[in-house]
């Protein structure tokens, strides 16, 4: 017999709104339906509202994990409609603030892995750990969330000499002590074996169901944007792209452990030879019309913007694919057959962010499963109705003692 | 793969002689760097009206009043329970006249107690206190 039950859009689990609807038989998970819809906020819509200027800074609040990973998505593409290029340091500016958030959110990955799996202690060294980069680049950026570095045509602040020999020492501490966890994986059995065999997703499946990112690569495929169509100056970076081959929770552990130490290189090389020069290149406020598709690997995967423009100040269209969405058909076929106390964490191996991946909401009738247009004003008379009717049975409820 | 139960002892042990890596906020503060983005501060003396910051702030949280024209008399509100603290309004103003000082601490009960109101005629400088006037409370 199976049954069925939600899990969210509130519980303990998820530190988001969503919702998952599972269909149990004992304690195996027969199937996984996920609903959003909890979080949207109608950034698209209000994108077209504003000039490209202030896109930057409303890109830069859809995640807030991978803010510059946003921002640098839709500058890259403003600046190729415009059909400028920016300056060399600028690029190696962006490149390097884009490695830190990635060392920053892998670490933040690794606690919450480790609290999802029951490790506290691992959680708490890890984010300890963690606030060394987030004071580089509050350091560096002004802000620790919100960097704010990107501007069109290039960055609003420079690396200077103390700056880049701080980071450089910074980056020898993080370095051991990403040892110290890489070692940790291999010597704490239990740990691991928390993490081995859970959220197993094959290889093929794992390129039908087009996942991105850490996810994909611990499927032992080695896509990364940044080597397949590499955008800014990934082209004269050396670094390898990370996989492992297990298919499981454990490997994307793996791939992200890999993944902070290929960052430290490029930080290092990027620091070691920044070029000289300017920062900024002058731009118009108006972009040409046209439209455009640009990527970039985010910590989570890849993401996508498309920027249709029309020749005046703001865009016509911006249009966001976050990689949490790309993920989540395959997280349904990595809940698939596993355990109730195993969502938590296979949830967690894609690094959800699920307020990103938040792009439009869709009004369906229930019973007649049609989909409908409500206007603003339709949308509130009607939530008004619902509580009136709603109270009633509340009034009518009697404390039964 | 040498498998040995407890390798986190040792650090777990190290850390109960440790210092706290977290301070005691708000007794203990830390240092705001420089060049941290707080509260954006308007320096009417130098302020010529030009209105980029107004256009280009994201969170529309600058907002600039014409008081008199002929005696080129303005009022500029800076909403604070609106700024995202990006820093833009600085980037653009030509003649530096809007900063962001390194105030991290602007929680307030009301919100009506983070509206930063500037009166000047452009060069006189006359800064009025913090209250709201009514208008504004009409308009929410
Ligand atoms: S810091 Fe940003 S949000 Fe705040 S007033 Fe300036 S431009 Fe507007
Ligand atoms: S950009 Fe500067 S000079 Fe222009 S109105 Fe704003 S504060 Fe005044």
């Amino acid at each position: 017999m199976s049954i069925t039950i939600p899990i969210g859009p509130q519980h303990p689990a998820l530190k988001e709104p969503i919702s998952l609807k599972m269909t149990f038989d004992g304690e195996i998970i027969k199937d996984a339906d996920i609903r959003l819809g909890y979080n949207h906020r109608g950034l698209e819509k209000l994108f077209e509202g504003k000039s490209y200027v202030q896109n930057i800074y409303v890109t830069e609040r859809i995640c807030g994990i991978c803010s510059h990973s946003h921002t640098t998505c839709f500058v890259n593409g403003v600046e190729k409609l415009l059909g400028i290029e920016i300056p060399k340091r600028a690029s190696y500016i962006r490149m390097l603030i884009g490695e830190l958030e990635r060392v920053h959110s892998h670490l933040l990955w690794l606690g919450v892995a480790g609290h999802e799996a029951g490790f506290e202690s691992f959680f708490m060294y890890t984010w300890r750990d963690r606030e060394i980069v987030m004071d580089i680049l509050e350091e560096s950026s002004g802000n620790r969330v919100h960097y704010a570095i990107n501007t069109i045509g290039g960055v609003r602040r420079d690396i200077d000499e103390t700056q880049r020999t701080r980071i450089l020492n910074s980056l020898k501490i993080l370095k051991e002590r990403t040892d110290y966890y890489k070692n940790l994986g291999t010597t704490e059995p239990s740990f691991v074996a928390r993490l081995s065999g859970i959220g197993i997703l094959p290889r093929e499946q794992a390129l039908s169901l087009c996942s991105v990112g850490p996810t994909l690569r611990a499927s032992n495929i080695d896509m990364d944007v940044r080597k397949d169509d590499p955008y800014l100056a990934y082209d004269e970076v050396p670094f390898e792209v990370s996989t492992a081959d297990t298919c499981d929770v454990l490997g994307r552990t793996v791939v992200r452990i890999k993944e902070l130490f290929q960052s430290y290189n490029i930080i290092e090389y990027i620091l070691r030879n920044l070029p000289a020069g300017d920062i900024k290149a002058k731009v118009p406020r108006k972009v040409p019309a046209g439209e455009t598709v640009s990527r970039y690997e985010a910590p989570r995967g890849e993401n996508i913007h498309y920027i249709k423009s029309n020749g005046t100040e703001k865009p016509e269209r911006l249009k966001v694919r976050a990689p949490t969405l790309a993920n989540y058909p395959a997280t349904v076929a990595m809940l698939k057959n596993g355990f109730i106390a195993d969502i938590p964490l296979i949830f967690a191996a894609i690094d959800p962010c699920i307020c990103c991946a938040e792009r439009m909401v869709e009004v369906k009738d229930t019973k007649t499963g049609r989909a409908e247009i409500k206007t603003f004003d339709e949308l509130k008379k009607y939530s008004r109705d619902f509580y009136k009717n709603h109270k009633k049975i509340k009034k009518d409820t009697v404390w039964p003692f | 793969m040498g498998k040995k139960l407890g390798f986190f002892i040792p650090e777990l042990w190290r850390h109960i002689f440790k210092k706290p890596a977290t301070v005691d906020y708000p007794f203990e503060k830390l240092k705001v760097p420089k060049g941290f983005r707080g509260l954006p501060v308007l320096n009417t003396e130098l302020c010529i009206v030009c209105k980029a910051c107004e256009r280009d702030c994201p969170a529309e949280a600058i907002e600039i009043r014409t008081i008199l024209e002929e005696e080129k008399k303005f009022q500029m509100t800076i909403h604070n329970d609106r700024c995202v603290h990006c820093g833009q309004c600085a980037d653009v103003c030509p003649t530096n006249a809007m900063t962001l000082n390194n105030e991290f601490e602007l929680s307030e009960p009301s919100r009506w107690n983070m509206k930063f109101r500037y009166a000047y005629t452009r060069q006189l400088r006359k800064k009025s206190d913090r209250n709201v006037d009514e208008k504004d409370k009409e308009i929410l």
